[in-house]
């Protein structure tokens, strides 16, 4: 196993370079100045230029691109001036906000998604069967902003339950920081669930007549026991790989949820920094979260081997 | 030898000492307490207050920071940290009197050391550094006197160090030496606020600041100016990006005060009693700048047909959803320097067959008008795109290009590549004619292309040292706009402010004021 997790991490190297080599590409593709931004409308390329030199933004190309892999070398992500942090800092702040909710998101689809898939298999061809993909059809064709802001509407402002947005450290009110994710994880979750159900359903009738299956009702074992116990087990593989994909997709989700629900995650930090063209933030964000995607990825591949056996023995 | 002369209201009168006619009532006295919550929709670029000219800035800065002079309710000049001025005859020597006593949050008595030495920094790395260059030195003679001797008349110098666009703020001199965008976090001010923390993507918090000095030249209130007095225990300034979940907080009382609540969500919640909305108009001037350097727009005859071809009242009622004022002025009513209406109404009457007219005049063959607009504001896409429909329906071909804020910005300060920008003008009005005027002239003017009519009316602004002089050349900017048809003033544009109905004698201004307010 720890030689697959390194033959992994190894794959990642390439994937990361490019990443990086995009990240900095944009710098210099996409127009627009953090100088003039932070100067307004009515600077003058003069006052522009007087900026750009206080704050440091005046070096050559070339120099800026050594200094980016230098930095990356040391695992040093550069500084933003806007923030007056290092944006490894700025980032490891706000990771916990964006993973927390992702994973809660995730959780939420999961624990969802798969009974609803199981109830779906054993019930093929019947009401509930539709009823159960219909339901997961709904999750997957709502986009998850519009979600969210009928969320706030009808929980919040309509019914009073939860707290329309903001952010509570789970560190100090665990209770606080459940209310206030509730929702965003949600609506992150409604939208994730979908894929899961579906797959979980179509994974469950592949393996539901199998021989182990069948032996397993010979024996006596209610349903519900045997979609519990043989059928999930072995359609599992197949969900993890969409779990894992979910897990991607919950962490772009989640750039926007953090908006819609005020959020201090990295998505609004990067998000910000694109409208400000913060550049360090914005490469160190893109970067950041392209290692996070290939660290779930390698999750996965390890949970393959956990789920099943006959992959270790390859 | 120095004649004593008095600064008021941006001219220059030999009258007594201004102190302020025009104050806000508090009505009952208030009560101290409580955490006010007010939610702004961005985050501020920077909290070190005299670098940006942002809004999302100046709502957390202005409570924390105050200047030598800024505006009073109706935008006039007004004394905040200075008693006044005594400008000398030949208009080269400014001598400020500061006032006494006054604490800045770390404790320290402010002097004349400081003003001096935040007035440099701000010469060095303020946003609006340029207005500075006049000034040769920096003198103190005592520790409650700043002197500004300028190297050439600079009549609006009083204007420019009381605008709020980007901060004069005054900071104690130790501080002076951070280079830009360094100086906040902290913030160290003499404001009636005192700044507890910054969470970037969250929020900005401030508390009473119970140390703070009020003016007692003033009786209350004055614009960014007055005696203020702090109520709130503290103050929080939430960032939320989305519109709907802003207006959900203010719903549920989550939040206390919005910056701006949408016009047509002030609409619908006109019935709820526990929210009050506070319209303002005029908040903004609308434009559509044009680039009379580089191609359809270079020509006078096609900016003329564009001129004609456009409904602008039809424009204002899309764009604002319904809150404007149809005023083809290049000032507000009422103000110093409004310069009439006079022969206007030829220049802001839709009519097409004299657009087309203009439109073959200009030789006009099917060439493609780019319009840049950015959908980061919605008045500005909405009024692009209406803008386009309209020259369309006189036979023109027009390419909308939508991009983001900074890339339009990009954009259209480059000579070449674009025609016309919709752009709501909010600040420069507010502060006067000099930055109105001024985005026209100069080494970057708006239209790429420099004027010498208005480079000439710019000069006179900045050198007359009377009063109609300077109004007359404000309306010879004017007058040249129309007639060159330069840019085109679509209307005025209003906001809503709006605070839960506990949030008592609130009074809506340029930025939503926590101080002399409080719960009920």
């Amino acid at each position: 196993m720890l030689r697959l997790i390194a033959l992994r991490l190894l794959a990642a190297l390439p994937v990361l370079l490019v990443v990086s080599l995009v990240a900095f590409g944009l710098t210099l593709l996409v127009p627009g100045d953090m100088a003039a931004e932070m100067l307004g409308m009515s600077a003058t390329p003069a006052d522009v230029a007087r900026l750009r030199h206080e704050l440091g933004l005046d070096v050559p190309t070339l120099v800026r691109m050594a200094q980016w892999y230098e930095g990356l070398l040391h695992l040093d992500l550069g500084r933003s001036v806007l923030l007056n942090q290092s944006v490894t800092e700025a980032i490891m702040q706000r990771l916990p906000v964006t993973l927390s909710l992702a994973c809660l998101g995730l959780s939420f689809a999961l624990v969802l998604g798969i009974p609803l898939g199981l109830l779906a298999a054993a019930k093929v061809g019947r009401a509930t069967d539709q009823a159960a993909m219909g339901t997961a059809l709904v999750g997957l064709s709502l986009p998850d902003f519009w979600l969210g802001l009928v969320l706030i509407w009808v929980v919040g402002v309509k019914l009073h339950w939860l707290p329309t947005g903001g952010w509570v450290s789970p560190a100090q009110d665990p209770l606080g920081w459940l209310r206030v994710m509730a929702m965003p994880a949600g609506a992150l979750g409604l939208t994730q669930l979908g894929p899961i159900a579906r797959m979980t359903r179509s994974a469950a009738l592949e393996v539901a007549n199998s021989d182990f299956v069948r032996t397993a009702r010979a024996k006596g074992l209610a349903e519900p026991r045997v979609f519990a116990r043989h059928v999930l087990g072995a359609a599992l593989v197949p969900i993890l790989t969409v779990a894992g994909i979910g897990f991607g997709a919950a962490l772009g989700g989640a750039l926007v949820i953090e908006q819609v629900f005020s959020l201090p995650g990295v998505g609004r930090l990067v998000i910000g920094a694109v409208l400000r063209r913060d550049w360090p933030v914005i490469q160190g964000g893109l970067l950041m979260t392209a290692t996070v995607f290939v660290l779930v990825n390698l999750l996965v591949d390890v949970l393959y081997l956990w789920a099943d056996p006959r992959l270790r023995e390859r | 030898m120095i004649r004593r002369r008095t600064f008021n209201a941006g001219l220059l009168a030999a009258t007594a000492l201004p102190l302020p006619a025009i104050a806000q009532s508090t009505g009952s006295a208030g009560k101290r307490g409580g955490d006010l919550i007010m939610a702004q929709q961005a985050q501020p670029p920077t909290l070190d207050a005299q670098t940006t000219t942002a809004q999302a800035s100046r709502n957390i800065t202005l409570h924390v920071y105050e200047s030598l002079f800024t505006r009073d309710e109706v935008s006039n000049p007004k004394p905040e940290l200075a008693e006044g001025v005594d400008i000398s005859a030949d208009g080269l020597t400014y001598r400020i009197a500061l006032r006494t006593g006054v604490k800045f949050h770390n404790g320290k008595t402010m002097t004349s050391a400081d003003a001096s030495a935040s007035m440099q920094r701000y010469a060095k790395v303020g946003g609006s550094g340029d207005v500075l260059k006049p000034v040769a030195a920096y003198e103190t003679p005592d520790s409650k006197t700043l002197v500004l001797k300028l190297s050439k008349v600079f009549p609006g110098l009083m204007e420019a160090i009381s605008s709020p666009r980007a901060p004069f703020a005054i900071m104690p001199e130790e501080e002076c030496a951070k280079p830009a965008g360094q100086a906040a976090p902290p913030m160290i001010g003499t404001g009636p606020f005192a700044f507890i923390e910054y969470r970037p993507d969250s929020h900005a918090k401030v508390a009473r600041f119970d140390n703070y000095v009020p003016n007692t030249n003033f009786d209350k209130r004055d614009g960014f100016t007055g005696r203020k007095t702090a109520y709130f225990d503290t103050v929080t300034f939430r960032f939320m990006p989305e519109g709907g979940a802003r207006t959900a907080g203010l719903q549920t009382g989550e939040v206390h005060v919005l910056e701006s609540l949408d016009v047509a969500a002030s609409k619908r919640l006109k019935d709820d009693k526990n929210i009050k909305s506070y319209p303002m108009l005029p908040w903004a001037f609308m434009t559509l700048m044009m680039n009379t350097n580089w191609g359809l727009t270079a020509n006078v005859e096609l900016r003329r047909a564009i001129q004609s071809a456009l409904d602008l009242e039809e424009i204002m009622a899309i764009a604002t959803d319904g809150l404007y004022r149809m005023d083809p002025a290049w000032q507000y009513p009422g103000t110093n320097y409004y310069p009439g209406l006079d022969g206007l109404a030829a220049f802001t009457t839709q009519d097409q067959a004299k657009a087309k007219q203009h439109l073959q005049a200009a030789g006009y063959n099917g060439e493609e008008l780019q319009l840049v607009a950015d959908s980061s504001f919605k008045p500005h896409l909405d009024a692009g795109t209406i803008a386009s429909e309209q020259l369309r329906a006189i036979g023109m071909k027009v390419k909308l290009n939508v991009m983001d804020w900074p890339t339009v910005m990009a954009t259209r300060s480059k000579p070449e590549g674009w025609n016309l920008w919709p752009l709501m003008m909010g600040i420069e009005p507010y502060e006067g004619p000099y930055n109105v005027v001024g985005f026209f002239a100069g080494r970057q003017t708006v239209q790429i292309k420099q004027d010498p009519v208005i480079e000439d009316a710019n000069a006179r602004l900045a050198s007359e040292l009377q009063l109609d002089d300077r109004r007359a050349a404000v309306k010879q900017f004017q007058n040249r706009i129309y007639d060159q048809a330069i840019a085109v003033k679509v209307g005025d544009v209003g906001i809503v402010q709006a605070t839960r109905a506990n949030v008592m004698n609130y009074a809506p201004y340029r930025i939503p004021r926590m101080w002399d307010c409080w719960f009920a």
